[in-house]
């Protein structure tokens, strides 16, 4: 147990106090007690000198009636106890016992230096009267005979109660003295100890982070530079924890707003670090993964194993990532090591690169080759084959000639077809580019009914009935005669897809800062899996069906460019066997001609552009 | 030494856990293969199907080591009984993913015939019993395992009316003999997969429990 300040002072001012006490207390009664038993020791010489000159002439044993009574009168008169003796030691008179009574007092020692010739002195306990008793003794003589000793004696028990007083009044002063040091040492205690608290508190508060408090400078030399000194210290960490802070937020930042996903992992697969592209391509959220090992927080096998690899290679490692999802994700993933700043092994960084729309792109690309090659060769080489015929000898049979010829017509009609819509596709795209488009406010209902007209004639052989409804005061501003393109694209597309007698519904209706245009049948429906890629060009969702029912491949292909042309975007909807919707949706306001970019990336299917 | 188990018992947490990571792909893929007629992604699967098997053999020998090496009790214990069991359910799910890649190689070969039913309704919901499944595993959550449990019902009712919409369609045209009868099939290994992941959810429960719940639901 620590003890408290004051404890530690308190017995070393007590110790020197008493030191202090005992050393004068001692010092004092011996000097006193010395000078009082000198001055009583010369009084009793004076006195026995005195009474030794009044009986010089009569000390003898024949006086000794005389002696007795004188010794008693002096004795009286001074308080003081006279002894005369004898030089054999007998006892003359006494002040206060019968010489009778007495024993010889040749051997007492200051009787017996006396009778040498000397002075004696002796201080003993009487037993005649019972008390502390001074005793001096002087020789009687005359003319060098020593006629007797002189003896007068004094009790010295009041040096003993001037001493006892002295000593009470000593030990009531210092007790005095020591409760006075106590409230001074309280004092000074807490005068060192109460800065020294103000300095643990506020200690414990630049331990808490409290770093901007500060302490107050004051009290001694020495506590006021301690708080200084704390508080530069104080300064000093709130700078330099300002700088860390500031450099953590900024990495911190730098990571998260990196387009990249990056995952860092120690040595035992824990998830150290995740940054938000990261979290959001794998699905997660970096809170609820931080710290996990990656089996747990991450169920995706080839991420696992490429972290596994990241981390068992000594090199820089490289891979594509498929996570498996509602939609797969095309990831290319970089991993190295990390390392420490001795070399050692901290764990593995791994940088994700989202490649689902770029190879997207280059499929729609590469079926994009295929499928242009192939829908022009198909009528190219039907047309040659068909010549050939003809040349080898078959243009001699009439009614196989006519036929081939027919044949031959309808290829190089579909020939034109496909080259047309690539013209007008060319051509949209081209106008778009430059922004030439002249968007003109008009009616809507004109442009569907000319729309409806125009596949009148492919309804009636289907005996497919169009429903069309649009409010009549709809005005919106768009390029009539492509906007009817594309409705009329959608409306064949319905038409050919719908079954006999079936119906086809065609209506427009205000929404949010855009009109939309749907054009439904409830025909076979589209499988899942085409509709993000249906308004690519040449695309077919049934390779077979599509191409019997005749068309180019590049219908919906246009409705997109017109859609987009337009600022505006086309979606579908479909489910098989119970019939499609598609949405165009043109917005309000023109914005300066056309929305490219703003128009696709708010496709909500991914939806290739440009490129398709 | 209990430090040493300790660590063990982790490593054999993580293995678990890719094998359910790998599991949960071979059965995506299978049905993604299906979806998409891909018989290329069918025969990736099957091939992966290896693999799963030695990490099942792998995961089976260290459990055994640990039991045999440190001899654990409650909780310890459950875990690694828990482990051997859903470790074996996770083999089963993987050869029956394989099945359903046979099954798209299968179909492939054949004219394409409408589906009589809602296949991939149907695989959505398992895929969903899997995924929950492998969710309760990671983060020990009871309530997850008891949803599956619940859910397998369902997907039973819907291999019933399966069995009778396949028999129709048969009797209607029995020309696509072939191609039905694999979707009978198809429908059934979904079935069974389901049952499986109510497995896992059970062995779960009871890795947390210590209660068996087997026959319960």
């Amino acid at each position: 147990m620590r003890l408290r300040f004051i404890w530690q002072i308190l017995p070393a001012f007590f110790f020197l106090i008493l030191l202090t006490l005992l050393l004068l207390t001692w010092l004092f009664a011996r000097n006193l007690s010395n000078f009082y038993l000198e001055e009583t020791a010369a009084g009793l010489e004076a006195r026995a000198r005195l009474a030794a000159f009044q009986i010089t002439d009569s000390f003898a044993l024949e006086h000794s009636d005389r002696l007795d009574e004188l010794s008693i009168r002096l004795g009286k008169e001074t308080g003081t106890r006279f002894t005369f003796v004898l030089p054999s030691g007998a006892v003359l008179a006494d002040s206060l016992e019968a010489p009778e009574r007495m024993e010889n007092h040749a051997l007492r020692p200051e009787i017996a230096s006396a009778l040498t010739g000397t002075i004696g002195k002796a201080t003993r306990y009487s037993n005649t009267v019972h008390k502390n008793m001074m005793y001096v003794a002087i020789p009687v003589q005359n003319q060098d005979q020593l006629l007797g000793v002189v003896r007068a004696a004094l009790p010295v028990t009041t040096i003993d109660q001037t001493l006892g007083i002295v000593y009470q009044q000593i030990i009531v002063s210092g007790m005095v003295v020591m409760l006075i040091a106590t409230l001074i040492g309280i004092y000074i205690s807490r005068r060192i100890s109460r800065p020294l608290e103000e300095m643990r508190r506020g200690a414990e508060r630049f331990a808490r982070g409290e770093l901007t408090e500060r302490l107050r400078v004051r009290g001694s030399e020495e506590i006021a530079a301690l708080a200084t000194a704390m508080n530069t210290t104080a300064y000093e960490l709130d700078q330099r924890m300002r700088t860390v802070v500031r450099q953590h937020n900024e990495q911190e930042a730098v990571l998260a707003s990196m387009v990249e996903g990056v995952l860092a992992v120690d040595t035992s697969e824990r998830i150290i670090r995740i940054n938000r592209a990261a979290a959001a391509l794998i699905g997660v959220t970096p809170e609820e993964v931080k710290g996990r090992s990656i089996q747990e927080a991450i169920r995706k096998a080839d991420l696992q194993r490429f972290v596994r690899r990241a981390l068992s290679a000594r090199d820089p490692v490289e891979g594509d990532i498929v996570l498996h999802g509602n939609e797969d994700l095309y990831l290319q993933a970089h991993g190295s090591l990390l390392r420490g700043e001795s070399g050692q092994e901290l764990g593995a960084l791994i940088v994700l690169n989202d490649v689902t729309r770029l190879r997207r792109l280059e499929n729609v690309r590469r079926d994009f080759v295929a499928n242009v090659s192939h829908e022009l060769k198909t009528p190219i080489t039907a047309i040659k084959g068909f010549v050939e015929t003809l040349q080898e000898g078959a243009i001699a049979d009439p009614d196989n000639a006519t036929q081939f010829l027919e044949i031959m017509m309808r290829q190089a009609d579909r020939l034109n077809d496909i080259i047309d819509d690539l013209l007008i596709l060319a051509r949209i795209e081209q106008d778009s580019d430059q922004q030439e488009l002249p968007l003109t406010t008009m009616s809507l209902t004109t442009v569907i009914n000319a729309a409806v007209q125009a596949c009148a004639n492919l309804a009636a052989e289907k005996l497919v009935h169009i429903e069309h409804n649009c409010p009549p005061d709809l005005c919106i501003p768009i390029n009539a005669p492509l906007l009817e393109q594309a409705l009329i694209n959608l409306l064949t597309n319905a038409i050919k897809y719908s079954p006999q007698q079936g119906k086809v519904l065609i209506e427009a209706s205000h929404g949010d800062n855009k009109t939309i245009i749907n054009v439904r049948d409830w025909g076979c429906g589209i499988d899942k899996i085409h509709l993000p890629r249906l308004f690519e060009r040449f695309y077919r969702a049934d390779k077979a069906r599509s191409r019997k029912l005749g068309g180019t491949g590049l219908g919906l292909a246009i409705v997109k460019h017109i859609a987009q042309a337009h600022g505006g975007e086309v979606t579908v909807t479909s489910t098989p066997g119970e019939g499609s919707i598609f949405a165009l949706q043109i917005p309000l306001k023109a914005e300066s001609g056309n929305n490219h970019a703003a128009g696709t990336n708010s496709t909500p299917k991914n939806i290739p552009n440009q490129e398709d | 030494m209990p430090l040493y188990l300790q660590r063990q018992i982790e490593d054999l947490k993580k293995r678990i856990l890719t094998l359910s990571a790998v599991v949960e792909e071979s059965f995506h893929q299978a049905i993604h293969s299906l979806e998409e007629m891909d018989t290329s992604l069918a025969q990736a699967v099957i091939e992966r199907d290896i693999e799963v098997n030695e990490m099942e053999v792998d995961l089976e020998e260290e459990c055994l080591k640990i039991l045999a090496l440190h001899q654990p009790v409650a909780i310890d214990l459950r875990f690694i009984v828990s482990v051997l069991k859903i470790n074996n359910d996770l083999e089963r799910i993987s050869d029956l993913s394989v099945n359903i890649a046979q099954r798209t190689r299968g179909l492939a070969a054949l004219k394409p015939t409408p589906i009589p039913f809602a296949l991939f309704a149907m695989a959505e919901k398992v895929e969903s019993m899997l995924k929950k499944s492998l969710d309760s595993l990671v983060n020990l959550d009871i309530e997850l395992a008891r949803e599956v449990c619940h859910l397998d019902d369902e997907v039973d009712a819907i291999h019933k009316d399966n069995y009778g919409l396949v028999k129709d369609q048969i009797r209607r045209h029995p020309e696509q003999l072939d191609a039905l009868i694999e979707y009978l099939s198809l429908s059934r290994h979904l079935e069974r997969i389901a049952d499986l992941t109510t497995n896992i959810a059970e062995d779960v429960l009871y890795m947390i429990d210590g209660e068996i719940i087997r026959h319960t639901y």
